[in-house]
């Protein structure tokens, strides 16, 4: 009801400003066939109603970008709640029923351990939301050194595997050339730890992803995400790094998701001097996610920024 | 023992909500999507359902104004994490019966589904209000709405409850054209942009009782564009 509801004032505003448009121009064809011998008169008015039309439509365009992106925060707004309330309702049940039921051995264990998994995923969505904040402002300072990149990624898949409870195999690592980046260790790799996490949510039961490293012509370092998952449509590809963008769909219900993720990947990539990009034939097709750093100077004298 | 149905897509509080409930000493069916719940709804008859709003393909509202339209009325309890006016009042329109927010308490949720059960038992036991006055005559035909049945000749057949109560609604308004949103306001008690289209299934049915010729109907008319028109003693 709320989408039907924005796409028909986002109609209505289109049909409005092209209405405006339209009676500008008539009235200004009316006023030409009266005044037509006035040449100077003629070249002035041309301009003024250039200017009008332009207004008009960069009105629209603004208005219709507004409503989309309120839209998105809304949606970013109850992805969060969401987030944030399942983690916490879940441990508060199972804390109350540890308070109040006689519960044996095993189960209770079992009940620790669910609560432990909540509370690693009410931080990592803390976490996420926080590192949004900082990531925003580019003029906050990077908190560089040199980083071993391969060892970086196996931190990150070691972390993965254990958060999902996925098969060590699933998830495989192909090492390039070593490479040493110069970044802030903390930032990277929740740009890495963001892709590898995204790979693996969004393959559902048959987790196959794999992860490679490679030299580009000695100045950058690429990592790649490779996963046989759903799958990104075309126009989407762009737009799934924006912030709060999530593809509409079954997709996106099924996998929980603040849309945060991989906004923080592409700013990541923008403080360190290099970018991020998403790759896909298409739904059903894979994806694959590429992030791109400079490669640190060998002889260490990197200059700070 | 009392079956409860939870439909709930995460795992960790199906699990601690199915622990609860057979606890308490119910019996437990856990759905993982709207799609399945509705599979179960039908297959488990349950007499409670916990029904979570976010899930997977088809959300907690449209689940629940399914159900309505389907004639389930088995009590609904939504549980969700919104807990914003709007989201509470679309729940209700859409039917709920009753409506609480993440993280809620433990104890509370066990009273809300004790109450919700209880009058479902009082609503059973009352006793059945004498049939036999609220009868409507037209023709060879007869409907006894409190059986509810509809005869025909010297043919009977039985009607569901939503059929009685579809059939009584245009008989109220007999001869005028009733919409179907109308309808489903009235004999539904629903107040959503839910499809209409449900409606037209009990038309159909019911055409097949009432009509000599289904395909040519004659007591319940469609007024395109509107809805439909109940005529007691067409010409």
């Amino acid at each position: 009801m709320i989408v039907a509801g924005r796409r028909k004032s986002i109609a209505f505003f289109i049909a409005l400003g092209a209405g405006l448009i339209l009676v500008t121009l008539l009235l200004y064809i009316g006023w030409v066939l009266l005044n037509w011998k006035n040449g100077i008169l003629i070249f002035f008015s041309v301009l003024l109603v250039m200017l009008i039309i332009s207004g008009v439509v960069l009105n629209t365009i603004f208005l219709v970008r507004e409503i989309r992106r309120n839209a998105q925060h809304d949606a970013f707004i109850n992805a969060v709640t969401h987030e944030l309330k399942t983690p916490v309702t879940s441990i508060r049940l199972y804390l109350e029923t540890l308070q109040t039921r006689a519960v044996d051995d095993e189960k209770r264990r079992d009940f620790y351990r669910i609560m432990l998994a909540d509370s690693d995923r009410l931080l990592s969505t803390i976490e996420q939301v926080l590192r949004t904040g900082r990531v925003g402002h580019s003029a906050r300072v990077l908190n560089r050194s040199a980083i071993d990149l391969d060892q970086l990624i196996e931190t990150c898949l070691d972390r993965v595997r254990k958060v999902h409870h996925v098969d060590p195999d699933s998830i495989e690592f192909k090492p390039g050339p070593p490479a040493t980046v110069f970044g802030d260790p903390d930032e990277v790799s929740a740009a890495v730890s963001n892709l590898v996490d995204n790979a693996v949510k969004y393959s559902g039961e048959r987790v196959h992803v794999r992860v490679e490293t490679e030299n580009l012509e000695g100045k950058f370092a690429c990592v790649r995400v490779i996963d046989h998952g759903p799958g990104v449509p075309k126009p989407e590809l762009k737009r799934i790094f924006k912030r709060f963008y999530r593809v509409p769909g079954p997709q996106s219900t099924r996998v929980k998701g603040t849309g945060l993720g991989l906004y923080i990947v592409r700013s990541v990539a923008k403080r360190h001097g290099g970018r991020a990009w998403a790759e896909s034939e298409g739904p059903g097709q894979g994806s694959t996610f590429v992030l791109q750093l400079p490669l640190a100077k060998t002889n260490g004298t990197e200059r700070q920024s | 023992m009392n079956k409860v149905l939870i439909v709930e897509d995460e795992q960790h509080l199906a699990d601690g909500l199915r622990f609860n409930l057979e606890a308490e000493g119910y019996h437990v069916d856990v759905a993982d999507s709207g799609e399945s719940a509705q599979e179960l709804l039908k297959k488990s008859l349950p007499d409670i359902v916990v029904l979570d709003v976010m899930l997977p393909g088809k959300d907690g509202f449209s689940v629940m104004s399914e159900m309505r339209t389907a004639g389930q009325f088995v009590p609904t309890l939504m549980l969700t994490a919104r807990g914003r006016p709007d989201d509470v009042l679309k729940g209700f329109a859409a039917g709920a019966d009753d409506y609480l927010t993440k993280p809620f308490e433990l104890s509370i949720l066990l009273a809300r589904i004790r109450g919700l059960l209880r009058r479902r038992e009082w609503l059973r036991s009352s006793p059945p209000a004498p049939a036999d006055h609220d009868r409507f005559v037209f023709g060879d035909k007869s409907v006894e709405f409190e059986i509810p049945r509809l005869r025909v000749g010297d043919q009977v057949f039985p009607l569901t409850l939503m059929e009685a109560n579809v059939l009584r609604y245009l008989i109220r308004h007999e001869g005028k054209a009733v919409s179907r949103k109308k309808m489903l306001e009235e004999v539904w008690n629903l107040h959503e942009d839910t499809d209409t289209r449900a409606i037209d299934n009990f038309i159909v049915r019911l055409r097949r009782y009432i009509e000599d010729d289904p395909a040519r109907p004659r007591h319940l008319v469609t007024v395109r564009g509107v809805g439909y028109r109940f005529i007691a003693h067409p010409a």
